[in-house]
């Protein structure tokens, strides 16, 4: 009996020994985990954020421009007189954690993120069908001179402060979809200024990818809480060249922060009330 | 019935031990590849190489996971993977190949078919093997030219890719054991 045993051990053994003569076998590790990665080629989908953070060491610095509205006519250029710009700096702080800073034009507000990678879509040993984020944003819109004379001014007036879960699903190669459902808070509100103090929207953004180079990408942010305006809406093209990522687009809204485009845009996409915009990206590695 | 039984058992142990012990198998080789352009110099490492080789056969085996070569911007991989050599739809390249020749000194030329995103070329690369008896040393030098793998550089980077990509090839395998 333990003979017989024995025997076919031997047997099997040398089945298994006939099936190395492919020698790639010997290098197939076990179940490994794989991990979605570029799931959207920029930290932005066009204005709202995407899943993306700045990598480990690296400083991102944006430039983003915003124009006048198309329908304003050749008088204006089709909107090209005018123009309002973002300057920001982003940086990774390791794998998962990167923060920014960033300052707009017209609003005069300063702005700083901290952007939180908590779990990565993956398959195989691991398993997980979603990559999600959060996204925490401090904004200062500073008030003038005068205004911060005043013996009623407060300093705290001036926060809004937002927060975002992003929740990300590459559903394909080409085809990504993010949902981002966001909360601000206005610190102080202008009883004229048709908007809550606080605020609640789920955005909803895609991209799909034309080419290796180029992908259309689009967002909406629905407000779902006793809304006054206008929900914003925005198209654009990401565009690779080396270097750095080329980003146009048209929205509804001039603005480039969230509580700006979210809670105050008041021109309807269908009217011809679009701007358009671009940004342009650089990447320093800061250290190795 | 029972001796022919003994006979065989005997025969299958001889030949299990005998196969087995003829194979080296590596799984921490280094790949680094060097692209020498006007406008930059890359270089990328890939520190998770696997190869088998079956000193008995010949037989040199070489598998390599395109996401595990790190550059040193972040940039500069996403690109390698999701634009030119889309690790996606190609996650793995492999060399399967023959030692042709062996000398004493440890040099050798080998022959075989490398795979790259998907395209099949047969290449010849020269270098040294060592056989240590308990391990056996690989390096090896050689380059591939991206034409030749369907690889495809846009005219605006033309600067700052080569054309053809010198790799280093350094590996040490071990014996192989159930």
């Amino acid at each position: 009996m333990k003979n017989k045993s024995l025997f076919f051990l031997f047997l099997f053994l040398s089945f298994k020994v006939v099936a190395q003569e492919n020698l790639l076998s010997l290098l197939n590790e076990k179940n490994e985990t794989e991990y979605a990665s570029y799931i959207f080629k920029g930290t932005k989908i066009v204005n709202g954020q995407s899943v993306e953070i700045t990598s480990k060491n690296e400083l991102k610095f944006n430039i983003q421009h915003r124009f006048g509205p198309i329908n304003s006519g050749f008088y204006n250029l089709y909107g090209l007189d005018y123009a309002q710009v973002r300057f920001s700096f982003d940086y990774g702080v390791n794998n998962w954690m990167a923060i920014g800073i960033g300052r707009s034009s017209v609003s005069k507000t300063l702005d700083g993120n901290l952007k939180i990678k908590l779990i990565r879509q993956s398959k195989g040993n691991k398993n997980f069908p979603l990559t999600v984020v959060v996204n925490s944003a401090l904004y200062l819109n500073q008030y003038t001179v005068e205004d911060r004379r005043k013996s009623s001014f407060l300093f705290t007036d001036q926060l809004i402060y937002s927060h975002q879960i992003l929740i990300a699903r590459k559903v394909n190669r080409d085809f990504s979809v993010q949902i981002l459902p966001t909360f601000i808070h206005y610190n102080l509100i202008d009883k004229s200024s048709r908007k809550n103090n606080d605020n609640v929207s789920i955005g909803i953004g895609c991209r799909y990818k034309l080419s290796n180079r180029v992908s259309v990408n689009a967002e909406t942010f629905p407000q779902i809480y006793n809304s006054m305006n206008d929900n914003v809406m925005s198209f654009g093209f990401d565009i690779e060249t080396g270097g750095h990522v080329f980003q146009l687009h048209l929205s509804n809204s001039p603005a480039m922060i969230e509580p700006i485009f979210i809670t105050e845009t008041i021109s309807n996409f269908f009217n011809g009330n679009i701007y358009f915009g671009f940004n342009i990206s650089r990447v320093f590695t800061i250290k190795n | 019935m029972k001796m022919a039984r003994q006979i065989i058992s005997i025969f299958l142990i001889i030949f299990c031990f005998k196969t087995n012990a003829q194979n080296f198998v590596g799984k921490e080789g280094i790949i680094t590849f060097f692209s020498e352009a006007p406008i930059e110099n890359i270089q990328a490492v890939n520190k998770k190489v696997g190869a088998v080789y079956n000193a008995s056969t010949s037989e040199l085996v070489f598998s390599v996971k395109l996401e595990d070569f790190i550059f040193p911007k972040k940039l500069m991989q996403e690109h390698f993977n999701e634009n030119y050599l889309e690790s996606d739809i190609y996650p793995k390249s492999t060399f399967i190949g023959n030692i042709v020749e062996l000398k004493e000194n440890g040099y050798a030329k080998v022959n075989g078919k490398l795979n790259i995103h998907g395209v099949t070329n047969s290449i010849t690369a020269e270098g040294i093997l060592n056989n240590n008896k308990s391990n056996v040393v690989i390096k090896a030098k050689f380059s591939v030219k991206l034409e030749d793998y369907n690889i495809d550089i846009p005219k605006i980077v033309i600067y700052n890719i080569a054309e053809v990509i010198d790799v280093d090839v350094e590996i040490q395998l071990d014996k192989y054991e159930e």
